[in-house]
C-alpha cells in the first residue's frame, strides 16, 4: 500500500489551531472557569506536594479537583508565567480534541475521509466552541479528548487481546481520570460500554459474515468468550480511576458535599427559562439538532445499537428539568450536584462521526445523487447553503456570545490592587472582592493575601456559605436576597474571619458596607473602591489546616504526571503514525467494517424533511413570540415592562422614548429630573418582580396598578405605583408623573466644618508603626445597655456616647450567657447604630443575634426571605446575662451630621415628618433610628427606617414610619456590670471623664406618643453619602 | 546524765563531725577555684580558672536569665579554664555555675553588671492625649540601656525635661527595677506638652502629649434668620456662645451640640451642629405654618444652654380651589405669601378624599409657581359624590358632596 500523509487531518489541525487560537486570547480569560483553573495551577507552582490552600474559603484542599491540568499549567508556567501555561494547555486541548475526534470517528466509521470530515466539523462544532471559549472548561475538554483517544485502543484490546493495547488504553484512562473526575465515570457508561458492545458485535459479524445474521444468542456467546478481556479491562480501569486520584475520592468521602444546591441553568426547564435553553441546549446542539432523525436512524442500526442506547440517554439527560426523566434517572442528590450540560456536550461529540458521515454523503456521496435526482440541483444547492450558513452562524454566534451578553465585568487592572495588598502589611488580613466576577480568581492567583470567598463552590467549608444557594459572596446581588443576607453576615462580624479590606467594583454594595460600619479609602487608579473596617485583628501566623497522610500527598503530586508520561510512551508512536503515516502499518482491525453499501432511504429523507420543517416552524414561532414580547409599545403592559426594565438597567434615554410625547417634557428636562433623584431606590436597587394590574381600560387610555419588588443591598423594597398610559397612533406611551418641586432657599451658601486627618505613620518605615504614632482609642461610655426579648428573639439594646474629644468609629460586640455563665451567642451590631460618632454624640444601638440561616439543610429556604428579616439564633438554653464590648477607633471619614428633623406629625400608628439636609453634601440614603421607651423613660427597643430616596442639599424629604404594633418586649437583664469600653470597665470610665453626668439629659430628647405599650420614642438620624465631594 | 551533760555531748559531737567533714572535703576535692572576681562588666571576657586534677573529664554547666549551656574546659597543665560564652556574658544578672563530672559538687555564682554609660534610651509616653484639669495623667517611662541592651544599674539618675506653654521644668528621677518613670498630671490649660529625658549626657528625642479640653460647661444660644415668616423656604441658623470647659478652655473642635426644638403642640424637632473654636452652628428650615418654637441646646449629659423662644408668623391666610374637567381636576392656588407674592415652590398641599365620611386616600403634592393640581383618576375614583379636605400650611378647606363624573 502506498504511504500517504493524511493530508486532511493535518489540514484540520492547522485550521483548528488557527481558528481557535486567534479567538482564544480574546475569549478564554473572560470565560467562566479558565481563571479558576489558573488559580489552582498557581497553587501547584508554590506547593506541589501540599494540598492545603489557605487563600480561599478560610482554607480548602485542592484534592477536591483532579490535578493533571493544573499541574501541567504549573509546570509550563516555569517557562513563561501562568498565562503562558494556561494558553499552552488550551492549545494542547484543541489538538487533542481534534485528533481524538478523528480517531474515534475512524473507529466508528472505518473510513479515513469520513473521519477527517468529522474532525473538521468538530473544529467548528458549537458545543466545543462553547465549552472552550464560553465556559473555559479545559479539564473537561482534555478529559473527553483523551477518552476518545482511548476508545480505539480499548476496541483493539477486546478484538485482538494484545497486551500492548491494554496498556495503552489503560494509560489513557489514567490520564482522563487525573484530568477530570466526572468524565471517566460517565465515560465508562456512555462511551466504553457501547464500544465493548460494538466490539462483540463485530466479532460476531466476523463469524457469520454479515450483521444481519448476528443474533442475540450469538452475541451472548461471544460476550461470554470475550468476558475475560472485558472484565480484566473494566476492573483495571476502575482500579485506575479510583487509584490515580485516590486522595480525591477520600476527600469526597470525608467532606461530602452537604451544601444547599446552587441553582444551575442546566437544571432549568428550558421551555420556561429560555435563556438557559439557549445556552445549555440550542447552542451545544446547534445544527446537529436538524440531523437528529439521521443520528437516531444510524445509531439504532445493529452495529451501533449500544451507541444508540447511550446517545438516547445522553440526549434525555441533557434536557435538564424540561422533562422529569433526568431527575428520576439520576436521583435527587446527583441531579442537584451535577451540571447537566455535560451530557449534551458528550451527546454532541458522540454524534460527530455520524455528522461527518452525513456531510460526506451529502457532499460527495449517495445523498448528493439521491437529492439531486429527487429534487433537482437547485434545491440541493439551496439546502447546502442553508446548512452551511446555519452551521457558520451557530459557530460565530457562540464564539462571540461573550460580546453580545457579557458574562463578566470589564477586565480589571489588578496591579493597583496587588500593590495595595503588598503595602503596609495589608495582606496580613483577609480581603473580599465585590463585583469582580471570575476575575477574582486571577487576583487570588497573583497575591499572597487571602479571601473569605472563592470560586470553586464544591470546596466551601464555612456553614455561612454552604447553607445558602450562593455560589460566591462576590456576586451575591445576582443570587437575590439569600446572597445579600449571606454577605451581610460577613460584613457584620468581619473579625471572625479577619476580614479587613473589601475591593468593590460595583457601587450596588456601597450602602450596606457603610451601614455595617465600613469606611472608604481613596479610590484606586483602576476605579476600584477600597472599604476598610477598623478594629479587626490580623491573621494569626499559624492557620489551621486539615492534614492528610504523606502517601496521599506524594500520590497526588506524582501519579498524574506519571500517568501522562506512560500515556506518551504507549501512545505517541501510534498517534504519530496514524497522522503522518510515517511507516506502513496494516489497516487497524476496525477499518474492515466500513459499510460501502449505504444508501439513503426515502423514508429517512422524508422524516428528515418533516423534522426540519417542524424545527423551522418552532423557530419561527419562537422568534415571533420574542418579537411580541419585545415590541415594547404594542400593549400597555409591554410599555410598562420596557420602561421599568430600561430604568433598572439605567438606560435613561431609552426610557424617555416611552414617555408620552404630548406631555411637553423634553429629553433634556427628563434626564435632568431623573438624574437629580439619587437614593436607595434610584441608584442601588435591582428590579426583582413586576406585577401589572389593569384597573381601567379604554381604547386609548389605560390606568394600571404596578406593584414592584426591588432588591436593594439593605432590604427588600415593595412599591405600588399607579400609572396612566395613552395610545398615540399604534404605540402606547406613559404619562409622566410630576416630580417634587421643592426648591432650596440659598443659591450659594457656606458652612464651616471640622475635618480630621490621621497621619498614620509619620515616618516612612517598613517596621511596625512606632508607638508614638498610634492614637489613643477614643473613650466611649455605655449609657445604658440591657438584654431584651422581642417576640422570639433576643437582642441587646442601649445607648452609647463618644465622650472623647475626637471622632470615633465604634464596634459593638455582644455575648449572651446563661445562668451558669455558659456562652450562648456572640454577634456585632449591624445597622442599628451610628457607627461614626462625633465627640459627645450619642447613638442608640441594638445587637441582633443572628444564627446561620437554614443551618439544617432540611429547612426550606423561605420564598419571601428579606435580608432585613434575619434568622434568629435558636437558643437551646435561656440567655440571662450579657457581656458588651465596645471598641472605639479614631475615624476621619463619614462624619456628615447635617440632617435636621424639621417637622413632625404623630398619631397612634404612624410618625410622619420632614427631614431637612442643611449641609454641603447630598445624602444618598438617610436612615432613622427610632428608640422606644416605656412610661418610666427606660429604653426598651430600637428600630430603624431607611428612606428610599436621597436628600439633596437644602431640600426637604418627607418620611412616614409605622410604629410597632403591640409586640411583647420583655427586659431580661439590665445589669451593666459586664460592659467594657476598649477593654476597660465602663463604670470606671464614666466616673473619670463625666463624674457628674446630668441624668435628666438622657430623657429630654424623648417624643411623647400615644401607644398602649410605649410612651415615648427618640428619633436619631444617620446618613450615607454616596458621592462625597 | 543530766541535761547539761547531754547538751555538752551533743555540741562536742557536732563540732567534731563538722571539722572532720571539712577535712574530708578538702582532702577529696578535685578542683579549686582560683578566680577571685564576683562582679564582671557585661561584654567583658569572663574566664573562671581552677586548679586541680586535669585528668578528670568534666564540663561546666552555667545558667543565667538568658539561658543555660555546658562549657568545655581548656587545660594548661594543672590549671583548668572555663570561658563563659559571649551570649551569656553580655547579659546582666546573676550567673550560676556548676562543674559536672566531679565526685564532689563544685558550684558558685557571680554577677554580671551593666556598663556605666548608656548608649540608648528606650522611652515610652502614653496615652498621647490627656484631659486638662489635673486629674487625668500620662506616664513617661525611660529605660536607659548600655550598648549590649542591658538596662543600667539601679538608681541611675534620669533627668526629665518638660515644657508646657511658658513653663519649662526639669526633674531628676532614678531608675528602679530597670526602669525610671514619671506620672505627668494634666495642667489646667490646654496645649501641647513636650517631654524629653537625659541620662548621663545622653538625650532622648522629643515626645509630646496633647492636653485636650475637659467637658463643656453651660452656654448660651442665639438665632439668626432673614425674616420671621413661616414660609417654609428660609433658613434659621442657631449658634452657641463660645463653649468653655470648667477651666475656661475652649472645648475641642467637633463637639456635637444637639438643638432640641419644642413646637407649639409639644412635638420635639431637632437639629445639630459641631463646634469650631467653641461655637456650634446648626441650621433648620422655617416651618411652613405659624409656630412658636422653644429651642434649647445640649451637650448631652454634660452641659446645656438657655432656652430661646422664637415665633414664626403666618404667611398663608387663604387660598382658592377650583374643580374643573368633570370636577376631576382640582386646582389649588394661587397660594400667596406675606407680600402677596406667589409662595416659593415646594410647599406641601394635601388633599384628603372622603366617600361616605370614610377616608379613601390622601395625596400630597408640592406647589409649582403657586399652584398645585390633583387629577382624580376615573378608574380609581368612580363617578359619584365625594367630600374633599384640602390643607396647606395648617389652613384647611373642606368641600362637601362634589360630584365626579
Amino acid at each position: 500500500m502506498k504511504k500517504t500523509y493524511n493530508r486532511y487531518v493535518i489540514t484540520v489541525i492547522l485550521v483548528g489551531i488557527a481558528f481557535h487560537g486567534s479567538a482564544l486570547f480574546f475569549t478564554l480569560e473572560s470565560s467562566y472557569d479558565a481563571l479558576t483553573h489558573l488559580f489552582f495551577a498557581e497553587h501547584y507552582v508554590d506547593n506541589w506536594f501540599e494540598p492545603w490552600n489557605t487563600k480561599w474559603y478560610t482554607g480548602f484542599t485542592v484534592m477536591s479537583y483532579p490535578p493533571l491540568v493544573h499541574q501541567s499549567i504549573a509546570l509550563l508556567s516555569i517557562i513563561g508565567g501562568l498565562k503562558f501555561g494556561l494558553f499552552t494547555v488550551a492549545f494542547l486541548s484543541i489538538i487533542l480534541f481534534i485528533t481524538g475526534v478523528y480517531k474515534y470517528s475512524l473507529l466508528i466509521t472505518s473510513d479515513r475521509t469520513i473521519a477527517s470530515y468529522a474532525a473538521f466539523l468538530a473544529v467548528f462544532s458549537s458545543s466545543f466552541v462553547e465549552t472552550l471559549h464560553i465556559f473555559g472548561q479545559i479539564p473537561s475538554i482534555i478529559g473527553i479528548a483523551v477518552l476518545l483517544h482511548a476508545l480505539p485502543e480499548i476496541y483493539l484490546w477486546l478484538k485482538t487481546g494484545r497486551y500492548r493495547y491494554l496498556c495503552s488504553s489503560l494509560s489513557l484512562i489514567a490520564v482522563t481520570a487525573t484530568s477530570h473526575h466526572v468524565t471517566p465515570i460517565f465515560g465508562m457508561v456512555f462511551f466504553i460500554f457501547p464500544i465493548i458492545g460494538m466490539a462483540v458485535l463485530d466479532l460476531s459479524k466476523d463469524q457469520v459474515g454479515s450483521f444481519k445474521e448476528v443474533n442475540f444468542t450469538l452475541f451472548i456467546k461471544n460476550f461470554k468468550k470475550q468476558f475475560k478481556r472485558i472484565a480484566s479491562f473494566s476492573t483495571l480501569s476502575i482500579l485506575l480511576i479510583i487509584g490515580c486520584i485516590l486522595p480525591y475520592w477520600l476527600n469526597s468521602k470525608n467532606n461530602p458535599i452537604t451544601q444547599i444546591p446552587i441553582p444551575h441553568g442546566s437544571r432549568d426547564n428550558f421551555l420556561e427559562i429560555t435563556s438557559s435553553g439557549l445556552i445549555f441546549f440550542l447552542i451545544p446542539w446547534g445544527v446537529l439538532l436538524f440531523l437528529w432523525p439521521y443520528f437516531f436512524y444510524r445509531f439504532f442500526s445493529k452495529r451501533y445499537l449500544f451507541f444508540g442506547l447511550s446517545f438516547s440517554l445522553l440526549v434525555i439527560l441533557g434536557t435538564g428539568a424540561t422533562t422529569p426523566i433526568p431527575k428520576i434517572l439520576l436521583g435527587e442528590n446527583a441531579f442537584n450536584i451535577l451540571t447537566l450540560d455535560r451530557f449534551t456536550f458528550w451527546a454532541s461529540i458522540m454524534s460527530l462521526p455520524l455528522f461527518g458521515e452525513f456531510t460526506h454523503r451529502f457532499m460527495v456521496g449517495d445523498l448528493k445523487k439521491f437529492t439531486q435526482r429527487r429534487f433537482g440541483k437547485l434545491y440541493y444547492r439551496l439546502l447546502g447553503c442553508f446548512f452551511v450558513g446555519l452551521f457558520l452562524f451557530m459557530t460565530i454566534f457562540t464564539m462571540s456570545l461573550g460580546y453580545f451578553r457579557p458574562s463578566q465585568p470589564k477586565k480589571i487592572k489588578m496591579l493597583p490592587i496587588l500593590n495595595f495588598l503588598n503595602q503596609d502589611q495589608h495582606d496580613q488580613w483577609r480581603y473580599l472582592t465585590l463585583g469582580f466576577g471570575d476575575q477574582m480568581a486571577w487576583l487570588s492567583a497573583q497575591t499572597k493575601a487571602m479571601t473569605v470567598d472563592g470560586n470553586y463552590h464544591s470546596a466551601r467549608r464555612l456553614p455561612e456559605l454552604t447553607t445558602r444557594p450562593v455560589e460566591r459572596l462576590e456576586n451575591s446581588k445576582f443570587t437575590g436576597i439569600a446572597g445579600i443576607g449571606s454577605l451581610q453576615q460577613f460584613l457584620t462580624t468581619p473579625e471572625k474571619y479577619n476580614l479587613k479590606y473589601i475591593f468593590s467594583n460595583d457601587k450596588f454594595y456601597d450602602p450596606i458596607l457603610y451601614f455595617c460600619g465600613w469606611q472608604r479609602l481613596p479610590q484606586l487608579e483602576n476605579g476600584i473602591l477600597i472599604w476598610e473596617k477598623l478594629n479587626v485583628p490580623p491573621l494569626t501566623s499559624f492557620l489551621t489546616k486539615e492534614e492528610v497522610a504523606t502517601w496521599q500527598k506524594i500520590l497526588w503530586g506524582m501519579v498524574p504526571l506519571l500517568a501522562l508520561i506512560l500515556a506518551f510512551i504507549f501512545n505517541l508512536p501510534s498517534l504519530f503514525v496514524t497522522i503522518f503515516n510515517t511507516k506502513f502499518r496494516p489497516k487497524a482491525n476496525y477499518r474492515q467494517y466500513h459499510n460501502h453499501s449505504l444508501s439513503f432511504s426515502k423514508g429517512l429523507l422524508k422524516t428528515m424533511h418533516i423534522w426540519t420543517g417542524l424545527l423551522l416552524i418552532t423557530i419561527m414561532y419562537s422568534l415571533y413570540d420574542l418579537y411580541l414580547k419585545n415590541n415594547s409599545q404594542r400593549t400597555p403592559e409591554n410599555v410598562i415592562t420596557s420602561y421599568y426594565d430600561a430604568l433598572d438597567l439605567k438606560e435613561l434615554e431609552k426610557s424617555f422614548y416611552y414617555i408620552d410625547p404630548f406631555s411637553n417634557v423634553s429629553i433634556s428636562q427628563y434626564m435632568l429630573e431623573i438624574a437629580v433623584t439619587d437614593g436607595l431606590l434610584n441608584s442601588y436597587a435591582k428590579l426583582d418582580a413586576l406585577e401589572i394590574l389593569i384597573l381601567k381600560k379604554t381604547d386609548s387610555l389605560v390606568t394600571l396598578k404596578i406593584a414592584t419588588n426591588w432588591i436593594t443591598p439593605l432590604e427588600k423594597v415593595s412599591k405600588v405605583n399607579y400609572k396612566t398610559v395613552v395610545k398615540r397612533g399604534k404605540k402606547w406611551y406613559i404619562v409622566p408623573n410630576q416630580l417634587d418641586s421643592d426648591s432650596p432657599p440659598d443659591q450659594l451658601y457656606s458652612n464651616n466644618i471640622t475635618k480630621y486627618f490621621n497621619q498614620g505613620r509619620k515616618k516612612i518605615s517598613t517596621e511596625q508603626t512606632y508607638h508614638e504614632d498610634v492614637l489613643k482609642q477614643p473613650v466611649l461610655e455605655i449609657i445604658s445597655a440591657k438584654l431584651v426579648k422581642f417576640k422570639n428573639h433576643f437582642a441587646l439594646i442601649g445607648e452609647i456616647q463618644n465622650i472623647d474629644n475626637v471622632p470615633a468609629d465604634i464596634v459593638l460586640k455582644g455575648t449572651l450567657y446563661n445562668d451558669e455563665s455558659k456562652e450562648l451567642a456572640i454577634y456585632n451590631a449591624k445597622y442599628h447604630v451610628k457607627h461614626k460618632l462625633m465627640p459627645k454624640e450619642i447613638s442608640s444601638f441594638r445587637i441582633n443575634f443572628e444564627g446561620i440561616a437554614w443551618t439544617k439543610t432540611a429547612d426550606a429556604i423561605p420564598e419571601t426571605f428579606n435580608p432585613d428579616e434575619f434568622t434568629p439564633i435558636a437558643f437551646e438554653e435561656q440567655p440571662t446575662n450579657f457581656n458588651l464590648q465596645v471598641a472605639g477607633n479614631v475615624s476621619n471619614s463619614d462624619l456628615y451630621k447635617d440632617l435636621a428633623l424639621s417637622d413632625l406629625k404623630i398619631n397612634s400608628t404612624t410618625i410622619k415628618g420632614t427631614l431637612f439636609n442643611s449641609g454641603l453634601q447630598e445624602i444618598t440614603v438617610p436612615q432613622l433610628l427610632i428608640s422606644y421607651y416605656d412610661k418610666n423613660k427606660n429604653i426598651v427597643w430600637v428600630d430603624h427606617l431607611f428612606l428610599k430616596r436621597g436628600i439633596k442639599q437644602q431640600r426637604k424629604k418627607y418620611f412616614e414610619y409605622a410604629l410597632l404594633k403591640n409586640d411583647s418586649i420583655a427586659i431580661i437583664n439590665n445589669d451593666m456590670s459586664n460592659c467594657f469600653v476598649n477593654g476597660l470597665p465602663n463604670k470606671n470610665i464614666s466616673s473619670k471623664i463625666v463624674p457628674n453626668r446630668i441624668k435628666k439629659h438622657s430623657t429630654i430628647a424623648l417624643q411623647k406618643i400615644i401607644h398602649p405599650n410605649y410612651a415615648y420614642v427618640k428619633i436619631e438620624m444617620n446618613s450615607y453619602i454616596g458621592n462625597p465631594n | 546524765m543530766n541535761f547539761r551533760n547531754q547538751l555538752f555531748f551533743l555540741f562536742s559531737l557536732f563540732v567534731t563531725c563538722s571539722v572532720t567533714g571539712q577535712e574530708i572535703m578538702k582532702k577529696k576535692r578535685d578542683f579549686v577555684l582560683i578566680s577571685k572576681g564576683t562582679h564582671f562588666v557585661a561584654g567583658s571576657t569572663i574566664t573562671l580558672e581552677f586548679k586541680g586534677n586535669s585528668a578528670i573529664s568534666c564540663e561546666m554547666y552555667c545558667a543565667n536569665s538568658y539561658g543555660s549551656t555546658l562549657v568545655k574546659p581548656q587545660l594548661q597543665g594543672a590549671r583548668i579554664f572555663f570561658k563563659i560564652p559571649a551570649y551569656l556574658s553580655t547579659k546582666t544578672g546573676v550567673l550560676n555555675w556548676r562543674i559536672v563530672g566531679l565526685k564532689q559538687p563544685l558550684f558558685g555564682s557571680f554577677k554580671i553588671v551593666p556598663k556605666e554609660s548608656p548608649s540608648a534610651l528606650e522611652t515610652y509616653v502614653g496615652p498621647p492625649s490627656i484631659e486638662a484639669g489635673g486629674s487625668d495623667y500620662s506616664m513617661l517611662v525611660v529605660i536607659p540601656t548600655d550598648n549590649l541592651d542591658n538596662p543600667l544599674r539601679q538608681d541611675t539618675p534620669v533627668s526629665i525635661q518638660q515644657q508646657f506653654l511658658a513653663s519649662e521644668k526639669n526633674k531628676l528621677i532614678f531608675t528602679k527595677n530597670l526602669i525610671a518613670f514619671k506620672h505627668i498630671f494634666s495642667p489646667l490649660k490646654t496645649g501641647r506638652m513636650l517631654l524629653s529625658s537625659e541620662v548621663l549626657g545622653l538625650n532622648s528625642k522629643e515626645y509630646d502629649i496633647n492636653v485636650m479640653p475637659a467637658i463643656a460647661t453651660n452656654f448660651n444660644i442665639y438665632s439668626n434668620r432673614n425674616h420671621t415668616y413661616a414660609d417654609g423656604n428660609q433658613i434659621t441658623t442657631f449658634t452657641t456662645s463660645i463653649i468653655k470647659d470648667k477651666n475656661n478652655n475652649t472645648i475641642s473642635d467637633g463637639n456635637f451640640v444637639y438643638f432640641f426644638i419644642t413646637n407649639k403642640i409639644g412635638d420635639l424637632l431637632k437639629t445639630s451642629g459641631t463646634t469650631i473654636a467653641g461655637v456650634a452652628t446648626a441650621k433648620i428650615i422655617h416651618p411652613d405654618y405659624e409656630e412658636n418654637w422653644n429651642i434649647k441646646a445640649y451637650i448631652l449629659g454634660m452641659a446645656e444652654s438657655n432656652t430661646l423662644k422664637i415665633k414664626y408668623k403666618k404667611v398663608i391666610a387663604n387660598f382658592e380651589v377650583a374643580f374643573i374637567k368633570n370636577n376631576r381636576k382640582v386646582t389649588v392656588g394661587p397660594i400667596k405669601s406675606f407680600m402677596g407674592q406667589l409662595i416659593p415652590d415646594g410647599i406641601q398641599v394635601k388633599i384628603s378624599i372622603y366617600k361616605d365620611k370614610k377616608i379613601l386616600n390622601e395625596i400630597i403634592k408640592s406647589s409649582r409657581e403657586g399652584f398645585v393640581s390633583f387629577n382624580l383618576n376615573q378608574s380609581i375614583y368612580k363617578n359619584g359624590e365625594y367630600d374633599f379636605k384640602i390643607s396647606t400650611a395648617k389652613v384647611h378647606k373642606t368641600f362637601q358632596s362634589i360630584t365626579l363624573w
